[in-house]
């Protein structure tokens, strides 16, 4: 019997020392991969609406229907998200730079029409969800993009996911601060390689369990550029569900510079 | 051609319908006394709102509010008005019910020059629930400070212009010829002030007489007018802010002759300069504002003054710290003083005078229920004001809220002279 062990766990090992690597060889590496879908086109600004739909355990629903754009300014990119409906939110509106210099902490505010103030938003909480959702403000900046200088990666293996292959990539945060301010300490991500688009991520917490999944569907050209108009988070620890479906994508419309302005936050679209 | 034009501005007129949006709140609430249980206020408020979208540079809001109190204890009767223009009166339907047009204005850009003209808030500052630079509307003081100050500003008829200077640098300039002033509550109200530090006291052996106020009333002459120059620079928020203005609180001058005292309550002018700078520094926000007004005005109860108003210079800032670094929890605390350049004798306050704030906000289960407690304390007085709070988003549009608001210290002071309105509220806001 103790042959049989050592026989088994040899050929285990030997899977693990010998095939793994051959495997990998034949895998892109897991950053390149990742820094194909950050240079993924997204257009120079672009407008649509998002309807976000917050479902919890009990399936009771609320809605919000907002307004967002984009533009970038160089290398910089500036985003602004109007709430119009319903009217308990209405007016309420987030603004955010997102620098390209990691160094230079990126800039957010916060128009809640209640106090008919612009409020500073620390933006070191990028962990902490966005305004009732199960989206962080770190996804909701990066925009299905992924911050490359927080993690390090590792190309799993392939997987086919809604019937598309994927590459699977395990990003695990090095940092065990940055870690904390995410909110998670590892991201499994299925890429898309024909169109470098992420079609799925698991989150795992702190602890190393199970967070949150994001599922991306509804993936079409608009104005030739490859654009997710279904996100659908699931949070595994509460039970509760976001889904952002995004529609009237306009790539082509020029945004003025004067939306992205504390002024155009308070005065709305 | 005559044909031609009213046919196409008719056209024009199909499409701004196309473009309106009617939305609005119905809220209730219910306010009940904690001494003896009675009714405060039962109050019912229906408030809808006008969007237009004119052409795509400019657009048309309008917003109304239809008021209701079952209970009529606020502002028992229908109040005078008489610290508001007539372009800013509230209609009273009988004691229980009034109607007011909130805001009407209309933005239009010219290139990326926004110029707003119509009745609307202006809102300038940093602080949260104390005022330094936030004085360029007049507030409603029916519930005191504790209703929301969007609900309890009074909306002026202005004309803001707001244009770039650089990147990131805005100039606003505004006009108000609105002669409107703060709503102060009747003697009777629950919330009518009777601080010696705001309304000169009776004396014994002394008869008083209040005079009207002597309100300014010409549009032109009388009017306010301010300037902020805004801009974002190293991470930091920056603004430095003008306002030559008519303080919104009369000024109680009193004359003694024989047994009789008369008070003439008349409104002042004065200088307001100041500034406004916040930052983040990892989870910490810093929030800072700070004015310096050339003129302000106090009651004396020394008797050998003429008038009975010492007037002096007056500075005061607000320091505050926001720290989000723990999970759904928002903690904000506030140093807030007030220095008078001058220290003249008889007057009802310090001068120097210190306010701390703290807030306290906790969020659950995806942001639909927060509970909050806010505490104000007066550092020199003692006294102030705690207002817990618990709320629930019950659908995308309903919510549901219950509170308390309790007031503590000496009756002379600016929060205990209402510790007999301690309260609980309880209120629910439907939106459409």
């Amino acid at each position: 019997m103790k042959n049989l062990t050592k026989v088994f766990v040899l050929t285990l090992v030997s899977s693990v020392l010998f095939l793994s690597p051959a495997s990998a060889n034949t895998l892109p590496d897991g950053k390149e991969l990742v820094k194909r879908v950050n240079a993924l086109d997204e257009g120079e600004f672009v407008t649509r609406k998002i309807h976000m739909k917050m479902i919890d355990r009990r399936n009771k629903e609320r809605e919000r229907f907002t307004v967002s754009l984009r533009k970038y300014f160089g290398k910089d990119k500036k985003s602004i998200i109007f709430y119009e409906k319903p009217s308990n939110v209405k007016d309420t509106a987030f603004l955010t730079f997102d620098y390209k210099d990691v160094i230079k902490d990126d800039d957010q505010w916060l128009y809640l029409p209640a106090m008919r103030k612009v409020r500073r938003i620390s933006a070191s909480d990028r962990g902490d969800y966005f305004l009732g959702t199960d989206f962080t403000y770190e996804d909701i900046k990066k925009e299905g993009k992924i911050a490359i200088e927080d993690y390090s990666f590792v190309t799993k293996g392939e997987e086919v996911v809604n019937g598309i292959n994927t590459y699977v990539v395990e990003a695990t945060v090095e940092d065990r601060e940055d870690a904390k301010d995410l909110g998670h300490s590892k991201v499994v991500i299925w890429i898309d390689g024909e169109i470098n688009l992420i079609r799925k991520s698991l989150f795992f917490d702190l602890k190393g369990n199970e967070l949150k999944t994001v599922t991306t569907s509804d993936i079409r050209k608009v104005d030739n550029i490859w654009t997710r108009h279904i996100l659908n988070v699931q949070n595994h620890k509460t039970g509760h569900k976001t889904i952002f479906t995004f529609s009237e994508v306009d790539y082509t419309s020029p945004v003025p510079d004067r939306i992205f302005t504390k002024q155009a936050l308070k005065k709305g679209l | 051609m005559i044909c031609w034009v009213v046919s196409d501005s008719f056209a024009e007129e199909v499409s701004w319908t196309d473009n309106a949006a009617l939305t609005g709140t119905l809220e209730t609430e219910w306010a009940g006394m904690i001494d003896d249980g009675s009714t405060q206020k039962l109050e019912t408020i229906l408030q809808p709102e006008l969007n237009v979208s004119l052409t795509s540079d400019s657009s048309l809001t309008g917003i109304l509010r239809i008021r209701g109190d079952a209970e009529d204890k606020l502002e028992p009767g229908s109040p005078y008005q008489d610290n508001r223009s007539t372009a800013s009166s509230s209609l009273y339907l009988g004691d229980n019910v009034d109607v007011e047009l909130r805001e009407l204005y209309i933005d239009s850009y010219f290139d990326d020059t926004l110029l707003r003209v119509g009745k609307q808030q202006v809102v300038w500052g940093q602080a949260d629930g104390l005022k330094v630079l936030d004085v360029v509307n007049p507030q409603s003081y029916r519930e005191f400070i504790l209703d929301d100050f969007d609900n309890s500003r009074i909306p002026l008829w202005t004309i803001n212009i707001e244009f770039p200077v650089a990147d990131e640098s805005l100039v606003q300039l505004i006009w108000l010829p609105d002669t409107t002033y703060n709503d102060l509550q009747e003697p009777g109200s629950p919330y009518a002030f009777s601080s010696p530090r705001i309304v000169p006291q009776t004396v014994p052996g002394f008869s008083t007489v209040i005079l009207d106020a002597t309100k300014p009333h010409k549009p032109l002459s009388d009017s306010d007018f301010g300037a902020r120059f805004s801009t974002f620079l190293d991470g930091w928020d920056i603004t430095l802010n003008y306002l030559y203005h008519y303080k919104d609180n009369p000024v109680f001058y009193r004359q003694i002759l024989g047994t009789q005292v008369t008070i003439t309550p008349e409104y002042k002018r004065t200088h307001l300069i100041g500034g406004t700078f916040s930052n983040a520094f990892g989870d910490y926000i810093f929030r800072s504002e700070i004015g310096y007004s050339t003129n302000s005005y106090h009651v004396t109860h020394d008797a050998m003054d003429s008038d009975g108003i010492e007037e002096t210079g007056e500075a005061s800032y607000v320091l505050g710290l926001d720290y989000s670094g723990i999970t759904d929890v928002f903690l904000s605390a506030q140093f807030f003083q007030t220095v008078l350049t001058e220290d003249p004798p008889g007057i009802s306050r310090d001068q120097v005078e210190n306010t701390i704030t703290f807030l306290v906000e906790h969020n659950f289960a995806n942001e639909t229920w927060k509970a909050e407690i806010l505490l104000i304390q007066s550092i020199n007085d003692g006294d102030g004001m705690v207002l817990p709070k618990i709320s629930h988003e019950f659908s995308s549009n309903i919510s549901i809220w219950a509170g308390t608001d309790i007031f503590y210290g000496d009756s002379d002071g600016l929060y205990g002279q209402f510790e007999d309105q301690d309260r609980i509220t309880v209120g629910f806001e439907w939106g459409f």
